[in-house]
């Protein structure tokens, strides 16, 4: 199906002269004292730590108050986390480019997992949980599965060098986006798929799809998605959102429409932004959150918790290193040659906009609820490492640069 | 929510995408390089054209990043800098609560200090709100409690106490049934027990017609205080203590404390984190009344002791009578009894629905009515003294008239003959021995007198001026005001009866004169007319509040002022010719009469009645005051179908008497004349 894409090496080595024109010069008088911005990228790799550390203590604010929100667990998977993305970041990315159909298995068995008898894990209307037999570890596949489909659609879209000439170059990728974004959704995650989706669509875009295809794409999707919503909601038709789901929505426009449901989450998530106030109300002094009005307050509504106990200070120093990192991440797009790593980047960029608009979005009520916890601050191991390992695969990036010889 | 919004949102959605794709595939455009036929596959970054369009579409995505962080920052600077305060009040609402705390209720007291009503510590029954969901918990506690499971959950469910407060399920729980819930605290999740003070009347049923009783208030009740917005409105909750007759009732507003408000942090479950401003409740105000418990306690005795003697005498029909004992100088009540007689601790906590209706039936006595100010009778012979007053200054007779009684009176004519009380006759009696010897014939001459003169309504005029036929203004509820009947009224209350029986006529008078027929008076009307002939005319305000004191102990607020409420003049002489005529009745009329007085040191003036209706005993009347020389107390006192008034309610004036001035009657001896 994949024809495996010819000699990644090749092209490194035709990117290294390229790329040392430009910042050669300056990197080689100071080599040998600051050798470690040769193998990291630290515009990168700081604001990402510095937004962990923030998450933490965070994390640790909300374990004060809410049992759930183990501070040693948390802190347990950002080790894990970082200890994985050292082991991408020492790993030759460059590899995966011509992995396709090794990555579509991998990413369509992440999806599957939960589904496997003996793997899947349900307890607590929880799903898409996975649970190792014997060591009783538990995560949820979904999360590596976000970063392996935007390496299998960079690894596809790289192929076409910028510019995608066939309508069927186009249609297959697009088919094969919908293969991951249907498997999610079997599990279902609607949340996660949209990520996918998102980020797997910012992929096609950036690999040089026609303007009018990509439009006409556009439409049919958002037509399909109205049908879906309207059949869903009109009695008699096939509902292909669950009520929770619809109900989201709904309350989306209208909170008081469900006020102990989803309705009453928005409003106290609202609330708790709001009263927050310029500095917020102190570490342990969050009455919403700590006092148990602001449901999942460590987890999807973490961000609430964080602009009322930090104010809007916070909340500003929050965007501005997800700023940061993000336009980091992009410069180092531009900087790069290969259009495999560029697409990486693009997918994982728009990964993270993605989420921190849905996440922020949804404690502030500019997007509907759904289960997306925020990229490295949110409590949950999963998300923590499926984020260090894309953090990881920026610096593997970084570090696999072609070098000045 | 309608379909169409969710579509407009799906739109903005896209037109966001398409402006973005726009921007992105503007710049591809202007650099548009045509490779030529197939695109090399992963052929990397050497070529040009596909480098710009990679720059240009990253350019994109920069914007949509920015876009996002921007559109985010936007939207917190509103929430976090522009609407702080407005979220700030929710959040601050979200974890406050009010709770309010009850206030004792005043105690109220006797002259002397000693407690007539007080509080006692009770145990109650408490269930948090979510109790009502719990099937299984709400039957188990009504079966421990032995009441219906729907009323439990009613209780529940009740919401005046505050949102947040636990609900009251019972009062005046037994310690077994709190210690089977203690030792079973899993069975009742959610079900505390509290110690609350509740209503006591230590003294059981004495005094219970003045001090009245408790309920909690009725739903009228509670609209109207919410209607009240003055500012001593006190704002009831369901829940509350509140007055429904006599003194509780009547002075409510003092009684009534005012509750606290505890404002406490509450989680979202409504569990208290901690406490924050209270507002301590101020206990209600203790009242001082000027009854004397052991006056009191004797007229209730010697009511019932003599009511029972009656019945044991085989009068049957004799059930029920009242007493009442005024200070002449001051208006202050120092006694009133009613009997029958109930106990104001019945009603603590809710009365059941059975002992209600028994207390409120016929058939047991009206309980509950205080008669010495709604019972309603014809004076009977206790009227003669303001009858003399009438004939005296309507000229109709004076200080010397004198009349001849024959035992039958045929005034008006021979087929319009009555009977004096004493059928044998009085022979010849001036006026002053009408009132001694309370010679009916007398007072016929008299009233014949009236209905033959100009002024006809004489006699209901100088009843009226002595305050009959209007309320005494009591400090009490339910005062019954009488009647006096005239010409005008009898024409307009028998409406069906012909012409001629509408009509006044001549025997209307006569028995006007001797307080029978239409003539209604209370006990306390009574007394306060003899308050009036023993003063000479000044009358006080009868009233049972002496003073309040805050329950805090620091002294007395406030003291009652007694009040003048009535000046009757009469000539100096009448009430002096009067004055001696009623002391005449104590120690002239009969011996075996005049024993139970000449036994105590005291001298008293008074007035026997013996009010008459038709098939049934007659209703004994005895009113007088003491000292006669220097008055200082009047008493009344009605038993109502006890025989004639030197038969019972003497006795009970006796025995108040003695009470007062510890001299107790020791003389047996019965008086057999018969006198009315």
């Amino acid at each position: 199906m994949f024809s495996r894409g010819s000699g990644m090496e090749g092209i490194g080595e035709k990117a290294h002269t390229t790329f040392s024109r430009g910042a050669g010069s300056a990197k080689g008088a100071r080599m040998s004292s600051v050798g470690i911005t040769q193998v990291v990228f630290l515009p990168q790799i700081v604001p990402t730590l510095m937004l962990i550390a923030f998450g933490t203590l965070i994390i640790w604010s909300a374990s004060l108050t809410i049992p759930e929100a183990s501070f040693v667990r948390h802190v347990v998977g950002i080790v894990l986390g970082l200890m994985i993305a050292v082991f991408i970041w020492r790993y030759d990315y460059r590899t995966l480019a011509n992995l396709s159909t090794a990555l579509l298995v991998f990413d369509a068995l992440l999806m599957l997992m939960p589904r496997i008898p003996g793997l899947g894990y349900f307890a607590m209307g929880m799903t898409g949980w996975v649970r190792i037999p014997i060591i009783g570890f538990r995560f949820q596949p979904s999360e590596p599965a976000k970063l392996v489909t935007i390496l299998l659609m960079a690894s596809l879209g790289a192929q076409y060098n910028g510019r995608i000439e066939s309508l069927r170059d186009y249609l297959k990728l697009c088919g094969i986006l919908t293969i991951p974004f249907l498997l999610i959704l079997t599990q279902p995650d609607l949340g996660t798929g949209l990520i996918v989706l998102v980020a797997g669509a910012s992929i096609i875009i950036c690999a040089g799809a026609p303007r009018s295809w990509v439009l006409v794409t556009i439409g049919i999707v958002v037509l399909g998605a109205t049908l879906v919503v309207v059949t869903s909601m009109t009695p008699g038709l096939p509902h292909v959102l669950k009520q929770y789901q619809l109900n989201r929505l709904i309350v989306f426009v209208d909170p008081s429409v469900d006020p102990t449901g989803d309705g009453y989450n928005l409003t106290q998530a609202k609330i708790a932004v709001g009263s927050g106030g310029l500095l917020g109300k102190g570490i342990g002094n969050a009455t919403q959150s700590g006092s148990g009005f602001l449901p999942e307050a460590h987890t999807d509504f973490v961000f609430a918790l964080m602009a009322e106990e930090f104010g809007f200070l916070g909340s500003t120093v929050l965007l501005g290193l997800f700023g940061w990192m993000l336009f980091s991440t992009i410069s180092l797009a531009q900087r790069v040659d290969s259009p495999f790593a560029k697409l990486i980047l693009v997918g994982i960029v728009t990964m993270w906009s993605f989420q921190l608009m849905q996440n922020v979005g949804m404690c502030i009520g500019l997007m509907p609820i759904t289960g997306i916890p925020l990229p490295f601050v949110s409590f949950g191991s999963s998300s923590m490492v499926a984020q260090l390992m894309s953090v990881g695969m920026v610096q593997s990036i970084w570090r696999h640069r072609p070098k000045a010889a | 929510m309608s379909p169409i919004i969710v579509i407009a949102t799906l739109l903005a959605i896209v037109l966001v995408a398409l402006v973005i794709l726009v921007l992105i595939n503007r710049g591809e455009a202007r650099f548009t390089f045509d490779i030529g036929g197939q695109a090399p596959r992963a052929s990397g970054g050497a070529d040009n054209s596909s480098e710009k369009g990679f720059k240009t579409r990253l350019t994109g995505l920069s914007i949509f990043s920015g876009g996002i962080l921007a559109v985010l920052f936007a939207k917190l600077w509103s929430m976090q800098l522009v609407s702080v305060d407005e979220y700030t009040e929710q959040a601050e609402l979200n974890r406050t609560r009010t709770i309010s705390t009850v206030a004792p209720r005043g105690r109220i007291l006797d002259r002397n200090g000693v407690e007539l009503v007080t509080n006692r510590p009770s145990l109650v029954v408490m269930a948090s709100s979510e109790v009502v969901d719990d099937e299984v918990t709400v039957q188990h506690l009504a079966n421990v409690l032995g009441m219906p499971a729907v009323a439990v959950r009613r209780k529940i469910q009740d919401q005046t106490e505050g949102a947040q407060s636990l609900r009251t399920v019972a009062v005046d729980v037994s310690r077994r049934v709190v210690s089977y819930i203690d030792e079973h605290q899993y069975l009742f999740d959610g079900i505390h027990v509290e110690e609350r003070a509740q209503r006591h009347y230590p003294m059981g049923s004495t005094c219970a017609h003045v001090l009245g009783y408790t309920g909690s208030p009725t739903v009228e009740q509670l609209k109207a205080a919410e209607e009240d917005t003055s500012n001593w409105s006190i704002a009831y909750e369901s829940g509350d203590t509140i007055g429904q007759a006599g003194i509780e009732y009547q002075y409510e507003s003092v009684l009534q404390g005012v509750r606290g408000e505890q404002k406490v942090y509450v989680d979202a479950d409504g569990n208290v984190l901690d406490y924050a401003t209270s507002i301590e409740a101020q206990p209600g105000s203790d009242i001082v009344l000027t009854i004397d418990s052991k006056v009191q306690k004797a007229a209730e005795e010697s009511l019932a002791s003599i009511i029972k003697k009656i019945r044991d005498k085989g009068n049957s029909s004799c059930d029920s009578g009242s007493a009442v004992c005024i200070d002449v100088t001051n208006g202050e009540v120092i006694a009133m009894a009613s009997y029958p007689t109930f106990s104001p601790n019945d009603f603590v906590g809710g009365i059941s629905n059975d002992d209600w209706e028994m207390l409120s039936s016929e058939e047991a006595g009206n309980p509950l009515m205080n008669r010495a100010i709604a019972g309603q009778y014809p004076s009977a012979s206790t009227i003669k003294p303001i009858s003399t007053f009438a004939a005296l200054n309507y000229g109709i007779a004076n200080t010397k008239s004198g009349y001849d009684c024959t035992g039958y009176w045929t005034g008006f004519g021979s087929q319009y003959g009555q009977y004096c009380w004493n059928h044998d006759g009085h022979g010849y009696v001036n006026l002053r021995e009408g009132i001694v010897y309370s010679c009916d014939t007398v007072f016929y001459e008299i009233g014949k007198g009236f209905f033959l003169s100009d002024n006809k309504e004489g006699l209901q005029e100088t009843y009226r001026r002595w305050g009959l036929g209007e309320s005494c203004g009591i400090d009490l509820p339910a005062e019954s005001i009488g009647r006096v009947p005239d010409a005008e009224w009898k024409w307009s209350y028998f409406t069906q009866a012909d012409e001629y029986a509408r009509t006044w006529q001549g025997g209307d008078t006569t028995n006007l004169v001797i307080g029978q027929g239409d003539l209604l008076v209370t006990p306390l009307q009574m007394a306060s007319v003899y308050a009036g002939i023993a003063t000479k005319g000044t009358v006080h305000r009868p009233h049972l509040l002496r003073s309040v004191s805050s329950h805090a102990g620091s002294g007395s607020v406030m003291d009652f002022k007694s009040e003048v409420i009535r000046k009757v003049e009469e000539p100096d002489d009448s009430f002096e010719f009067v004055q001696d005529a009623l002391k005449g009745v104590i120690y002239e009329e009969s011996e075996a009469q005049a024993s139970h007085f000449t036994n105590m040191k005291e001298l008293v003036a008074g007035k026997t009645g013996t009010a008459e209706r038709t098939n049934e005993e007659p209703t004994g009347w005895f009113v007088a005051y003491v000292p006669a020389d220097n008055p200082k107390y009047v008493i009344a006192s009605c038993v109502e179908r006890g025989g004639y008034g030197n038969e019972c309610a003497i006795y009970v004036v006796r025995d108040i008497m003695g009470a007062i001035y510890d001299e107790p009657d020791t003389s047996d001896a019965v008086d057999t004349s018969g006198v009315r």
